[in-house]
């Protein structure tokens, strides 16, 4: 990555610490784990690069994960299995092996995981 | 290790060593206790196949995944998927139970015999039974809980973790390609445990006196906080939770499996 992609992946970044779900997700990962983890820009960075891959934002993504129905909400499965497919392509793009793949693909999971949506990822490494 | 002592130690557990094998006379342990188990008319609907994981072909496997339960089956290295056979009735016709009253487990001095079991009991109540499906589910099924339960127990005397969940029932009886009258019930994921042995402390219950009555609904059942410390000294009952260890032990289990946090 160069330094022009650096900063755009920054920017970006930026803007979706201001989406409703990325907020969703940093305030559930202080609540799970009592702080917020020390690399969230990284993982925001990450989440973007993934937005990129799916040509969504994140309030998109999970807005499409979900439908409002009498009652409550309700998971999408074919929504929820197209992006648990999308994450596995996402690291297979990534460079690295295996278990840094995942590592990122955990990052969207964890995104996912977070504003509600179930996602589980295999074991590696 | 004593009886209390395992019914205080088991958990759901759902950190597995993914790459640490069972050894099959364990599994056999598990078998041979849920064979054990109390059965009505000793007519034995519980039915187990055991699978492992990594003998099962991916696309199989990947079948028997549901969404909850995806990164369970791929961290335990056992799996014994439970059925109900509830053509077992049938297909005996109250030979076991009189196999029962011929053990002595059924004796005359509680009305049991031979012409009862033959006259009465399998013509007029068992097989009938069997065509009121709702009833006969809810017999059968009470029966292979109790069977899976020692299973349970038997798995984490062995030193073993293990949890329950539940499968796609059509999809795990096309997989396996079981008779109609298997029902499919329950997957228990085996292994030994990632996680510490209390997995997070002992799970919060109900309370007590919410669950148990005594002699009417409306009389909760007393406890006697002194059993209570008995059941503490002997291990049954444990340090509930949560532990103040948890969250960093999962964090820890994460970074090592690798999994979303």
């Amino acid at each position: 990555m160069n330094e022009e992609q650096v900063a755009r992946g920054q920017e970006q970044g930026a803007r979706l610490e201001e989406s409703a779900t990325v907020r969703s997700w940093v305030d559930g990962l202080r609540e799970q784990w009592g702080e917020e983890p020390a690399d969230m820009s990284a993982r925001i960075e990450t989440l973007a690069q993934f937005c990129r891959l799916v040509e969504r934002d994140p309030d998109a993504i999970i807005a499409e994960c979900v439908r409002e129905v009498e009652g409550g909400k309700r998971i999408r499965i074919k929504k929820r299995r197209f992006y648990s497919e999308m994450i596995d392509e996402f690291e297979a793009s990534l460079d690295g092996d295996a278990r840094t793949q995942a590592r990122s693909g955990n990052v969207v999971r964890s995104f996912m995981i977070h504003n509600g949506i179930f996602m589980q990822g295999g074991v590696s490494g | 290790m004593e009886f209390k002592e395992v019914v205080g130690r088991r958990r759901s557990i759902r950190f597995f060593e993914p790459d640490k094998p069972v050894e099959r006379e364990k599994i056999q342990v598990i078998l041979e206790t849920a064979r054990l188990a109390s059965c009505a008319v000793n007519a034995h609907w519980l039915r187990a196949i055991v699978v492992e994981r990594d003998k099962i072909p991916a696309e199989k496997l990947n079948q028997l995944k549901t969404p909850v339960a995806a990164m369970t089956l791929d961290l335990a290295p056992v799996h014994i998927y439970f059925f109900c056979d509830l053509g077992i009735v049938k297909k005996i016709q109250g030979s076991r139970l009189r196999e029962l009253v011929d053990v002595g487990a059924l004796a005359p001095t509680h009305s049991w015999s031979q012409k009862f079991v033959d006259e009465f009991v399998y013509p007029q109540i068992l097989e009938p039974m069997t065509n009121n499906l709702q009833g006969y589910l809810a017999a059968a099924m009470a029966d292979c809980g109790g069977a899976a339960q020692n299973a349970l127990l038997a798995a984490f005397d062995e030193g073993l973790g293990a949890c329950l969940n539940t499968p796609n029932p059509m999809l795990t009886k096309q997989v396996f390609g079981v008779p109609e009258e298997w029902v499919s019930l329950w997957v228990m994921l085996v292994g030994y445990p990632a996680e510490s042995w209390e997995a997070g402390g002992q799970r919060p219950r109900p309370p007590f006196e919410e669950l148990y009555f005594e002699g009417d609904m409306n009389t909760p059942f007393k406890r006697d906080e002194s059993v209570v410390e008995k059941l503490k000294a002997s291990k049954m009952i444990t340090r509930p939770a949560p532990i103040p260890e948890r969250k960093q032990e999962i964090l820890q289990l994460a970074e090592r499996l690798n999994l979303p946090m």
